[in-house]
């Protein structure tokens, strides 16, 4: 077996990033702040398409699909890095929900359906609530979502 | 809120070559967005690890930013082979995991991938902006070894534990041994502090 080695490395984003000119770090991230905000229209839009996609997702599953609750695992992840950026916590936290389902029974021998279902249908329901779902109802879905996790996925 | 950072600290991203990848587009564009904002001109945009790898291959990198999902694999697949791609000097250049929901199979693959710094979703541009600082600064040496090819995990050099002695070959007694050289003159102290130019 070869010994471990230990050495420097030469540091060139350091070298680069202390060149004489760029900007301020506070106004390089109100720069981004600003950027990054001007895409939460589409980013809102995109999360609506996304659960949707989650259904026929969840639905292909259902019958059987190759890929099993991996797509659906993916999809889900991919809506709480969305959402989560945008501060949607309730979308957000629904997504890691379904996360967590779909990789706990993504090797179970039996799925519990009606568990992933009423997910995928309450991450449709906050999504095209968007913005709203803080003031609308979104905490008691999301209320209901754990209870529906802690039923499907008791702890050890 | 306090920033976490100088208000007067600098940060010239304008050369730096940096790539970022995740496999949703969408959250993709995000980091674009953001790295845009810190004045990054034209980062390499990659959904999937084959894009990702050619890159590495065809370009010199100084920061990549790599979500743990990619539209083909797995974040931390790409990194385990960044590092052990040979590609020099990009297999050694610095390197943000970002995270989402983490399965725990990958809580160990995403210690051993060998990324210079793990940052859990959200990460707002004010995080981002702080990892960055924080790897401008990072001195820790390249490890490589059978199980990790990466920085050196350990970010603060406390010696061994109270009581222990420790395992590396450089590492010193805490008991301290009696003088081997003579006392230094107060004036030869004094020159350490304020040196003089010898006539």
């Amino acid at each position: 077996m070869s010994r471990p080695r230990v050495f420097a490395v030469e540091n060139t984003l350091a070298k680069m990033a202390r060149e004489p000119g760029g900007r301020t770090a506070e106004a390089a991230v109100k720069a981004a702040e600003t950027r990054v905000e001007a895409q939460r229209g589409v980013s809102l839009v995109s999360l609506i398409e996304k659960s949707e996609a989650l259904g026929n997702l969840a639905a292909a599953a259902r019958q059987g699909a190759p890929d099993g609750l991996g797509p659906v695992y993916d999809l889900s992840n991919a809506i709480f890095g969305l959402a989560s950026a945008f501060g949607l916590k309730a979308l957000s936290d629904a997504a890691i929900s379904l996360c967590d389902l779909s990789d706990h029974f993504r090797s179970a021998d039996e799925v519990n359906w009606p568990a992933i279902d009423v997910h995928v249908d309450g991450i449709r329901l906050l999504a095209s609530m968007g913005e709203k779902a803080a003031v609308s109802g979104g905490d008691a879905i999301l209320e209901g979502l754990r209870k529906v996790r802690a039923h499907a996925m008791p702890p050890n | 809120m306090s920033l976490p950072f100088s208000k007067t600290e600098r940060v010239n991203l304008s050369t730096a070559e940096v790539l970022l990848a995740c496999g949703d587009p969408e959250g993709l564009n995000i980091m674009a967005e953001m790295f845009a904002g810190f004045g990054v001109h034209t980062p390499r945009r990659c959904l999937t690890m084959g894009e990702a790898q050619s890159s590495v291959q065809s370009k010199v990198l100084n920061l990549l930013v790599v979500d743990s999902a990619l539209a083909d694999g797995e974040g931390y697949d790409f990194i385990h082979w960044l590092r052990r791609c040979e590609i020099e000097p990009n297999c050694f250049a610095p390197v943000i995991l970002v995270t989402g929901h983490t399965r725990p199979s990958q809580i160990f693959k995403g210690r051993d991938a060998g990324a210079s710094f793990v940052v859990r979703k959200p990460v707002p541009p004010l995080i981002m902006m702080q990892r960055i600082i924080w790897l401008l600064n990072d001195q820790r040496k390249f490890v490589c070894a059978p199980g990790y090819y990466g920085p050196d995990r350990r970010v603060k050099a406390l010696g061994p534990p109270v009581g222990m002695k420790g395992r590396r070959h450089d590492d010193l007694s805490a008991e301290v041994g009696a003088a081997s050289t003579p006392n230094l003159e107060q004036d030869e102290i004094d020159a350490l502090f304020k040196p003089k130019a010898v006539m």
